[in-house]
């Protein structure tokens, strides 16, 4: 039964990680890209070279502005508890991150050939930071083939509180979405290429590990934050014709919101 | 730190405005060098409201007015780095007025 417990299905996601979602004044915003298994500090897959790798910023009601990051991406060997991975950094200068506003992070990976299950893989990633409290494009969609879109500011969330969204596929909502949804229990560490191997939480069955949900008929998601940190929303193959290379690809969309203790 | 927010309930008008008007937001303007010899200064509210057409002034240390303009379309100003110490006021009327030391701004 411990050989079962140890390999039972754990979601892979894509993680498009900066330590902080709100800054209070302008900085450099340091990124690592790394695909694995967050909540247990799990197998980590190799990313191949990323498709697209960008920022969208906006301030208050000015044009949206994109930002081509992929200058800044630097390979990696990223560790996890027990494997090592191809990883990308990046630390785009404080530049690029100077004005006050939103500033949507999107990655679209290489497709990773999972040989499980004889399927390719791409998440395409959000991760939504902000500067200085002005609000910009945060609840907006991007044009993107498949995302998840907020309806509450990803980095403003209480721990307590509850964060809603809406699954896109071709810009329409996909009722019934299968989500998966898990808590960046290891703490990456930039410099230091790993996770924390210090997890925050422990899960007290396999369950818990990664929450599988359903969207609603509307393709609205509604997820309870009841730990600070960092939380990745994942819904599933969300385009069923897609192929890549002859073989089934899955194409899912990753939100990754952060909920903040409430504290003096 | 070169961000400065600054709600009008904090302030000893507050009162005498909240008969008036109630601000549920905070006005936010935050500056960064060019590197050209230039300075631009952005705002806005923290509501996404727009900051265009509003005041914005540089001061030397004496308090005289070296440069005055507004907000453009694009909620910013640019101007000419002062080649003496200054500092930036961003000036949204009623209270709302933001400071900024120009030691703290940085490209």
């Amino acid at each position: 039964m411990i050989g079962l417990a140890s390999s039972a299905a754990e979601a892979h996601f894509q993680l498009l990680y900066t330590p902080e979602a709100a800054l209070n004044e302008a900085a450099a915003i340091p990124l690592a890209l790394v695909f694995s298994h967050p909540f247990d500090n799990g197998y980590t897959m190799d990313m191949g070279t990323p498709e697209a790798f960008y920022v969208i910023s906006q301030r208050g009601d000015t044009e949206p502005r994109t930002t081509d990051l992929t200058q800044y991406l630097e390979p990696i060997e990223w560790s996890g508890v027990d494997s090592q991975a191809a990883a990308f950094v990046a630390h785009p200068p404080r530049s690029v991150t100077r004005s006050l506003g939103d500033y949507t992070f999107v990655l679209r990976p290489a497709p990773y050939y999972e040989s499980q299950e004889d399927k390719y893989i791409q998440q395409i990633t959000k991760t939504v930071v902000n500067i200085g409290g002005l609000p910009g494009s945060w609840d907006q969609p991007l044009g993107l083939p498949v995302e998840i879109v907020p309806l509450d500011k990803p980095y403003a969330n209480w721990v307590g509180g509850v964060f809603r969204a809406v699954v896109l596929a071709g810009g329409k909502p996909v009722p019934h979405a299968e989500i998966e949804v898990e808590y960046l229990n290891h703490e990456p560490q930039i410099d230091a290429h790993r996770f924390d191997p210090e997890g925050k939480v422990t899960a007290p069955q396999d369950s818990f590990t990664t929450l599988s949900i359903r969207a609603d008929a509307q393709g609205q998601v509604i997820i309870g934050l009841p730990k600070a940190g960092w939380w990745g929303i994942c819904a599933l193959n969300l385009d069923d014709d897609s192929q890549h290379e002859g073989k089934e690809l899955s194409v899912d969309a990753v939100l990754w919101i952060k909920a903040t203790d409430m504290t003096k | 730190m070169s961000l400065r927010t600054l709600t009008t309930l904090a302030l000893p008008l507050a009162l005498a405005l909240l008969a008036t008007v109630v601000y549920a937001h905070n006005a936010i303007c935050d500056c960064f060098d060019n590197g050209d010899e230039t300075i631009t200064c952005e705002g806005g509210f923290s509501d996404g409201g727009t900051a265009v057409g509003v005041a914005l002034r540089v001061f030397d240390q004496a308090g005289k007015v070296l440069i005055e303009g507004v907000m453009s379309e694009h909620s910013d100003f640019t101007f000419p780095k002062p080649k003496v110490d200054y500092r930036v006021e961003f000036d949204a009327g009623q209270g709302h007025v933001v400071t900024i030391d120009g030691r703290d701004i940085e490209e």
